[in-house]
């Protein structure tokens, strides 16, 4: 609705814009490559992928090291601050670990290579547009942008009818929610008669009518599906059964801290004056989110699903600091807690997707009870093994326990009664999602191998990489949770509560 | 409160030092056992060496203070530091769980149980090692949280690989149970934290400023940390991982839970939620004073059920853990001496006894008490052995049992200001008759397993078949190796027991300063 | 006393390096305990040699020790305090209090001392014999050592902790004493019973220590420096009028309780008998000389704390009395149905007991001590008298009807020693008994329990009636059984229960390695012969001393005679503080007597200790006085006992030797007889009370049932909610989160596969319903913040 005489070009910030241009440009070169080479020199595509991903972080880090730490683009639409800089980094690296893995996966699987490239990096570069939108239309641009090529990723081995399953599940679904989203946009735009972020913030503050609360309630429903939160959690499962190992890996960590970034950025940036109406929708989308995940994991019986319900109730924890979000200087903490959860949590999780499609190649089965014996015939893998699963169940001093315990930090430091009761429910569910971990270890260290097929595991070296990123992440952080806290420190975000 | 900080590079090498041996151990192939067990052992008397060089280095005269304390900058975003220290109250905890861990190598020599693989089983004990004298020197609560925590996976796979038919269900028990008590210990850490507003984990600091939570909040921030150590210790009604564990864990299993792992709890009440929360503390002494008493006569019950040898033992631990829990909960010096000897004295000879479980269970495969009999006469010095440990366990005046038992009796009869004295009076007497129930169990156990004839089945005479009478023979080597130390040291506190009252005395007192007085 | 009643009065206490140094003592023996364990079995003699060396010292430095302190009491006048040598060295501190470890040594600690290093050195002595070929021989004397280190130990205690130390100690050796044959199933199970009984009563031991440590360790720290535990502070306490009744009352009843179990008083009396399945030796030092007035010996040293806490003299009755008066009579009735030699002793011995503690229950406390001190001599003869026949006439049996009879040719020197000892415990005169045990009757009455003292006289009667059964049936009539030549195996099966133990043992032992020589040793025949030397020796020293000892404190021959009553008894007289704390803290022992006392009319020295609060200072001991002696009341009593020899002497003459038919078997004919028979047969019931219905309740059904609540209900508890988890999981899964509208045909066959149900092949139906969910979750949301916010 700019009409055409009073349109002024833009100050483009380069530096700023660096990391979604090299992985444009990578893309690109991805998708020519794959076009204009033969068969037989298809696996240079890979190393592309990945090299663009590499190049993409470089400017990350001179962003970081450089002392201009907030840099506004198209008048506060696209923001690039230290918030957006973690979260890009965390982003492309988990790209990066996702290419190692998929890389013999894809090769061994026969299917096509440089479309596949093609579609993760793109994803990849919605993830890291998501980081700095601060914007409705960009939001939802970004997380189009991220999702489409992820909806045809999830059904990409196409011979596959549960792949396709997978990928119908997974687009009808996260269209009707992006429908359900803009739905709420709209109503947004319609209440506050602008995109930016900032200013509906600003009209939210005055007096809060039914009409306003439906869009905080819509926008956060549309996101609540991203991150799979319970009751619109039912794709996460046949969809991460259904596509391939990577892809799921990749949904289950890039995709999820995606909307858990979009989420957070408009709660801080654009409901801090809602947190009345969306505190309890939080709360109760978090306490349902891992209790069911919790309970549900614990029937299942294939890994990958097992997986999915883990991932599912993990994304509860990582919603239960944003129930208090809203209480005075809470949404400091509780901030450093999301980021620094889902830092740990990708770390852990792609550990344990690197280790499944290890162990999968020689068993070529998702059942838990394959991995019978794993201890005996692969002590390494079952080492790392124990580390993530241990992780995941938040056992220090293995990564995932400064997450748990970041988050409980945030919602007591709330000292409300809200706080304390998902407090303890969380303290509860964390005891019982040992249950499915734990049997997981059972299975490995105390059972003995099915059918006594105990030769070795063969490890290719893109996994070995991957699990030594991985497994490092997660002891050091773990043990040196010092590191990586204070990335939660981002004053530019959470301004808003004074934080 | 003082601290001093001189040498504090001691305890973090005593603490990490089993740490290295475990790299070492990673790159070592699998199949070099002898190779495991030297380093292992190596690394295990090092850190013994090192945990001897503390206790000459330690100021006896200064005992009730922090000392060799290190403070360096550890999670500065949620004010948690890397703060260790020692006092009377932990040096004998810190420097038991180094010595029975040498022992524990030393008898892992030629009893690596099934299904071998002594490379992990080291491991495991090593990196246990750590857990075990971290938490007695944590001084931050984030930090003696993660130690709590650390000593939990080994175990779990110990008990879980290494141990008996019911393993599997008792590791995940004993896992289960200890992780819901620590993630509510957890909640009531963090509520601790922010209700002393939110400055720091340092325990020095949350106990000055612990007194001044409100009354209320301290009964609910104290109920958190109850679970987390009642079910550590374990206490009546939370023991019931307790004789599964123990029964299926392989024997150095076993002792290492008994000799310290069940001290963490008791361990946890002495250093922080007592002294952190005074009123909290006074309003449920009289409560845990009577799961106390209620766990002596209960445990004592349960040995008398038993047709095992080693569950006798661990519901003995029940009882035992019972006094230890009745002194504490006096809040007196008296009782925490007393509790706090308890302790040790438990360590020494239910690890003992455990020992013994294991080498009668090697030698006759079976720990049925119907069918053993005539140790006696067919291995007369593990018969001795065991009838000296049982004696020691029943609280003979002379051994280090007593020490434990008697005191925490006499503690009863007058607990601090403002607990009700007539209730503790009962639980006193009630306990005394709990002294009755442990010679009763243990001298049954071992009327009808030393004394007699051997039963046929073992005695050899029958060569019908040939299994179980081949390999008895009597104590080994390596046993004694193992085991003399842990005979003397019951014998020397038991004959001179100001040795550790001597250390414990001062720290006690000044812990329960806060009291007034 | 004169000086003393006009003005204070200095007085400075000779002592010696000995009686300095008396904590020496035990530690001897449990050196030696050591050194046998370890090295007896390579020593030429098995390590018994290493014992009687420990027990000689010991024997040599107690004396000494006796020696300086007689010293030190005659220096003075009659009437003035004498303080104890006391040292202590901390042992445990607690609470910032420290507790020492030491010695209280003073008459009593010393008489008992002594008579426990004589006896044990003598029984050590004749074990070398009668053990001889044991397999367990090493572990034998080391046992017997050790136990003597804690009754030593016990003996000196400078406070309660330390008393209890030796009182425990005292209790595992007899366990393993007892227990010695193990192989034999009743032998472990009564070394059990024994120790389990005598731990029952020390609950009463922890309880009354504890308590009278909180009552009085205010004041003793305050008043003395030194803390509650220590036998001076409680006695001074007791003593002071400072503690109130309930206190001091509760303490001694707990503590005497303790007493009960320990010195086999009614009616935790029934352990003593079955003890007897113990070696000979063993029942002789432990059972029945010195560990048994374990008990009696605990009130005499806190006499002061009984005497206050029971009210002793001051009523006519009290719980010790009673208890004791109660275990002379009942325990002297069994002794009358029991055909084991050894049990008759047993019984006997309990009975004495009874009169020690009765003695101590009415305020006769010298008597009572002076007759630990004879009984431990003739009742250790009697023991191994009784062990000398079974060694060597009766083929190891101890039963009187099957295997004895008739042996006063065969064993003369036993015969004569038994003979003797006999009438020293019937207490006829001059036997040491008759002073000792005349004079606590004497005394009891004198003191006003009048009942008590006929109680006395009637167990003397009986005393006299069944030791002359005894006799009866042991030297006199014809040979029986093994005595008279049987081969023994014939009365095999027929043998009393220990009797056999002891057989099998022995033939046990011929097989192996060690065997047991005997039948070689007993020549030719198994019949019965005179015993070795190293029996014989020890028979008649005892022998002499049952005579001798008792002059030690003849009464009837007037005040000179009286030695234990200057050397034992301690004075009671009020004594300022601060002396009696500097003598606990183990100082040169000068004392200030108050002035306080006056002339009573009896002649004797009378203090206010006892009677009334005193005066700024303390007292140790209350003001007791004594009866005159009058051969008039001596004289009833010897007639009562001739009577009760003459009578069992008729009667067993009839029964046994001439069979007479109006009196064998008449328990059979006449009701009311074969009732009272009955009752005794099974030692009033108590045992089938104690074993069949307490022991085997908590055992048993009790135990199972704690234990089934444990498994059921609290672990049901746990691993109920673990299933619960994984079912209604499992039901969530497949009933709402894998289809949430769907038809009935694929809720049951996604049941069947349970969650393997989602693997089978897509259903386009899901995602209507996925959608459903989604869409239907966000209307629900929405209407409910319409709700709120309108």
């Amino acid at each position: 609705m700019v009409a055409e005489s009073d349109w002024v070009n833009p100050t483009i910030d380069y530096h700023a814009l660096a990391p979604e241009i090299v992985l444009a440009a990578g893309i690109v070169v991805v998708l020519l490559v794959d076009l204009f080479t033969s068969e037989a020199n298809k696996w240079l595509v890979a190393p592309l992928a990945s090299f663009s991903l590499l190049g993409a972080f470089i400017p990350v880090v001179t962003l970081a090291l450089s002392d201009n730490t907030m840099r506004e683009l198209f008048d506060g639409r696209y923001v690039v601050d230290e918030f957006s800089l973690v979260i890009k980094g965390l982003f492309i690296l988990a790209g990066y670990v996702v290419v190692l893995i998929s890389t013999d996966y894809l090769r061994e699987g026969d299917y096509y290579q440089g479309e596949y490239w093609f579609l993760v990096l793109t994803s990849i570069l919605g993830m890291v547009m998501m980081a700095s939108s601060r914007d409705l239309v960009s939001i939802f641009v970004a997380l189009e942008f991220l999702s489409i090529p992820a909806y045809m990723l999830a059904a990409w081995r196409k011979r596959d009818v549960k792949s396709n399953e997978a990928g119908v599940k997974y687009y009808l679904l996260g269209v009707f929610a992006s429908a359900i989203m803009l739905y709420g946009m709209s109503l947004l735009y319609g209440i506050a008669d602008s995109t930016l972020l900032t200013e509906i913030g600003e009209t939210l503050s005055d007096e809060m009518t039914s009409i306003r609360a439906l869009a905080v309630l819509f926008v956060i429903i549309g996101f609540a599906f991203k991150v799979s939160a319970v009751p619109f959690h039912t794709w996460a499962p046949d969809t991460y059964e259904g596509a391939p190992t990577p892809v799921t890996a990749f949904l289950s960590v890039a995709s999820k801290a995606a909307g858990f970034v979009a989420l957070v950025t408009v709660l801080y940036v654009a409901f801090p004056y809602a947190s009345d109406v969306w505190q309890p929708v939080i709360w109760i989308l978090s306490a349902l989110t891992m209790t069911v995940g919790n309970v549900l994991a614990l029937r299942q019986t294939n890994i990958v699903r097992m997986l999915a319900y883990s991932s599912i109730s993990q994304g509860g924890f990582i919603l239960m600091p944003l129930a208090v979000a809203g209480e005075g200087t809470v949404g400091q903490s509780a901030l450093r807690a999301v980021v620094v959860y889902l830092m740990l949590y990708a770390a852990t999780n792609l550990g344990v997707f690197a280790i499944v499609i290890a162990v999968a190649r020689k068993t070529r089965s998702g059942e838990i009870s394959s991995y019978g014996g794993l201890f005996s015939y692969a002590p390494g893998l079952a080492a790392l093994m124990t580390i993530f699963m241990a992780s995941l169940a938040g056992i220090p001093p293995l990564g995932g326990w400064f997450g748990k315990f970041a988050a409980f930090q945030a919602v007591l430091s709330a000292e409300t009664n809200w706080g304390y009761a998902i407090a303890v429910i969380g303290a509860v569910n964390s005891v019982v999602a040992f249950g499915y971990y734990g049997n997981v270890l059972r299975e490995i260290w105390m059972r003995p191998a099915p059918d006594g097929d105990t030769a070795p595991v063969v490890i290719q070296p893109a996994i070995a990489v991957a699990l030594g990123i991985t497994a490092l992440a997660t002891l050091v952080l773990g043990t040196l949770p010092g590191i990586v806290s204070h990335f939660g420190d981002l004053a530019s975000l959470s301004s808003a509560f004074g934080g | 409160m003082e601290l001093l900080r001189d040498n504090n590079w001691v305890l973090t090498i005593g603490t990490f030092l089993p740490m290295v041996g475990v790299l070492i151990m990673l790159f070592i192939p699998k199949a070099d056992e002898v190779a495991h067990k030297a380093v292992a052992l190596a690394t295990a008397v090092a850190t013994l060496a090192v945990g001897v060089w503390t206790l000459v280095l330690f100021d006896y005269g200064q005992a009730e203070k922090l000392q060799f304390v290190a403070d360096a900058e550890w999670i500065s975003i949620i004010k948690s530091s890397y703060l260790i220290g020692l006092d009377g109250i932990s040096l004998p905890m810190y420097f038991l769980s180094m010595v029975v861990t040498v022992l524990v190598m030393i008898y892992s020599w030629d009893h690596i149980p099934n299904p071998g693989n002594p490379k992990a089983f080291l491991i495991l004990m090593l990196i246990l090692q750590t857990g075990m004298a971290g938490t007695f020197i944590a001084q931050d609560l984030v930090l003696f949280f993660v130690f709590f925590e650390v000593v939990l996976l080994p175990m779990y796979f110990m008990i879980g690989v290494w141990g008996g038919e019911q393993r599997q269900y008792a590791s995940l028990k004993f896992f289960l149970y200890t992780m819901f008590g620590s993630a509510l210990m957890l909640v009531a850490f963090l509520a601790l934290f922010f209700k002393t507003g939110a400055e720091s984990f340092a325990i020095p600091y949350l106990v000055e400023n612990g007194a001044s939570i409100a009354r209320n909040t301290q009964i609910w921030i104290f109920a958190g940390m109850f679970i987390g150590f009642a079910v550590k210790v374990p206490m009546f009604p939370f023991h019931t991982w307790l004789p599964d564990a123990h029964t299926q864990a392989p024997t150095q299993g076993s002792v290492i839970l008994a000799a310290i792992l069940l001290k963490l709890g008791t361990y946890g009440f002495i250093r922080i939620a007592i002294p952190v929360l005074p009123e909290a503390a006074k309003e449920w002494a009289p409560w845990i004073g009577l799961l106390a008493v209620i766990g002596i006569i209960y445990g004592a019950l349960g040995c008398l059920a038993q047709t095992d040898m080693k569950r006798l033992i661990a519901f003995s631990s029940v009882a035992h853990m019972g006094f230890v829990m009745l002194g504490i909960s006096t809040l007196t010096p008296f009782g925490f001496n007393a509790a706090l000897f308890g302790m040790v004295a438990h360590g020494l000879i239910t690890g003992m006894l455990f020992f013994v479980a294991g080498s009668v269970k090697e030698r006759y495969h079976t720990l049925e008490i119907k069918r053993l009999s005539g140790m006696l006469k067919q291995v007369p010095r593990l018969g001795w052995i065991m009838g000296f440990c049982a004696m020691a366990s029943l609280g003979l005046p002379g051994l280090a049992g007593f020490w434990g038992e008697f005191p925490a009796i006499l503690s009863a009869y007058s607990p601090a200001e403002g607990l009700p004295e007539e209730t503790f009076r009962t639980f006193m007497v009630i306990a005394a008759i709990g002294t009755v129930f442990a010679a009763g169990y243990l001298l049954w156990l071992y009327q009808r397993t030393a004394f007699g004839e051997p039963s046929a089945e073992f005695s050899g005479h029958d060569h019908g078949h040939g299994d179980g009478h081949d390999d008895i023979h009597d104590v080994t080597k390596f046993e004694w190796i193992a085991w003399t130390p842990l005979l003397i040291s019951i014998v020397v506190f038991g004959v001179y027991p100001q040795l550790m009252f001597d250390v414990l005395d001062p720290a006690v007192k000044a812990t329960l300063a806060v009291f007034g007085g | 006393m004169l000086s003393a009643s006009t003005e204070a009065a200095e007085a400075v206490f000779t002592s010696g390096w000995f009686l300095d140094h008396v904590w020496i003592v035990p530690i001897i023996p449990a050196v030696a305990f050591a050194l046998i364990i370890f090295f007896g079995k390579r020593l030429p003699m098995k390590g018994s040699e290493l014992g009687i060396i420990s027990m000689l010292a010991t024997l040599a430095m107690s004396a000494a020790a006796a020696y300086q302190w007689i010293d030190r009491v005659e220096a003075v006048d009659k009437e003035v305090f004498v303080p104890p040598v006391i040292k202590a060295w901390t042992w445990w501190s607690s609470d910032g209090f420290s507790f020492g470890i030491g010695q209280h040594i003073d008459g009593l600690a010393l008489i008992v001392l002594c008579v426990v290093a004589f006896i044990s050195t003598l029984v050590q002595i004749y074990s070398v014999e009668y053990l001889h070929g044991d397999r367990r021989y090493t572990h034998f004397f080391a046992s017997l050592t050790l136990f003597s280190a804690g009754m030593m130990n016990m003996v000196i205690a400078e406070n309660m902790l330390q008393l209890i130390l030796g009182w425990e100690i005292m209790g595992l050796c007899s366990f393993m004493l007892i227990g010695h044959w193990w192989e034999d199933g009743a032998n472990s199970r009564a070394a059990l019973k024994a120790f389990f009984t005598t731990r029952t009563g020390d609950i009463g031991l922890l309880v009354g220590t504890s308590v009278l440590f909180f009552a009085a360790n205010e004041w003793t720290q305050k008043t003395l420096g030194i803390s509650g535990f220590t036998i001076r502070g409680l006695s001074a306490w007791a003593l002071s009028g400072e503690p109130s009744s309930t206190a001091i009352t509760v303490g001694a009843v707990a503590l005497f309780i303790a007493c009960i179990g320990k010195s086999g008083q009614f009616p935790l009396h029934t352990w003593l008998p079955d003890a007897m399945a113990g070696p000979t030796p063993v029942s002789s030092l432990l059972h029945s000389s010195t560990m048994v007035v374990a008990g009696v010996f605990l009130v005499a040293r806190l006499y002061p704390v009984f005497f206050e806490g029971m009210n002793i003299l001051g009523t006519n009755v009290n719980f010790i009395v009673v208890i004791g008066g109660i275990t002379i009579v009942i325990a002297a009735a069994l002794a009358f149905v029991q055909n084991d030699i050894k049990k008759v002793l047993a019984y006997s011995t309990v009975s004495q007991l009874g009169y020690m503690m009765m003695g101590l229950g009415a305020g006769a406390w010298l008597p009572a001590v002076f007759h630990i001190f004879t009984h431990a001599f003739f009742k250790a003869c009697l023991f191994l008298g009784a062990g000398s026949i079974s060694h060597s006439a009766s083929h190891h049996s101890f039963d009187m009807k099957k295997d004895m009879g008739g042996l006063r040719k065969y064993m003369p020197i036993t015969f004569i020693t038994w003979i003797v000892s006999t009438l020293a415990l019937c207490g006829v005169f001059p036997f040491s008994g008759f002073f000792s045990k005349d004079e606590i009757i004497d005394n009891v009455g004198h003191n006003g329990y009048n009942l008590f003292m006929i109680v006395g006289l009637v167990g003397a009667f009986l005393t006299a009636a069944y030791m002359t059964r005894a006799t009866y049936l042991t030297f006199f009539g014809t040979p029986r059984g093994a005595s008279a030549g049987e081969h023994h195996d014939d009365a095999h099966g027929s043998h009393d229960t220990h009797a056999t133990h002891d057989d099998h043992d022995h033939d046990a032992h011929a097989h192996d390695a060690h065997g047991h020589d005997d039948h070689s040793s007993h020549g030719a025949s198994h019949g019965p012969r005179e015993s070795g030397k190293l029996i014989t020796a020890p028979l008649i020293i005892l022998a002499v001393l049952a005579i001798g000892s008792g002059f030690l404190n003849a009464t009837p021959f007037g005040e000179k005679w009286e030695k234990l009553k200057v050397w034992v008894e301690p004075r009671a007289e009020v004594v300022d503080v601060t002396s009696v704390a500097l003598v606990a803290h183990g100082g040169p022992g000068e004392v200030r007597v108050l002035p306080a006392a006056e002339e009573s009319e009896e002649g004797h020295h009378s203090s206010p200790c006892g009677s009334e609060t005193p005066k700024d200072g303390v007292c140790v001991a209350p003001q007791l006085n004594h009866a005159k002696f009058k051969w008039s009341k001596a004289a009833l009593s010897l007639i009562i006992v001739f009577a009760g020899i003459l009578i069992s002497w008729f009667l067993s003459m009839q029964l046994y030797e001439r069979k007479n038919k109006a009196l064998v078997g008449l328990t059979k004919r006449n009701k009311l007889l074969g009732a009272g028979y009955n009752l005794l047969a099974n030692k009033y019931y108590l045992d089938a009370l104690y074993e069949n219905v307490i022991v085997k309740a908590i055992a048993y059904p009790i135990s199972r049932g704690a234990y089934w609540i444990n498994q059921k209900v609290l672990d049901g508890a746990v691993n109920g909610a673990g299933i619960v988890a994984r079912v209604s999981a499992g039901w969530v899964y497949r009933n709402i989160d894998q289809r949430v509208v769907d038809g009935a045909v694929n809720s049951s066959g996604a049941a069947a596969q349970g969650a393997g149900s989602a693997l089978r092949p897509v259903q386009s139906g899901k995602v209507n319903q996925y959608g459903a969910l989604l869409f239907g979750a966000a209307a629900i949301g929405a209407l409910v913040l319409v709700i709120i916010n309108t």
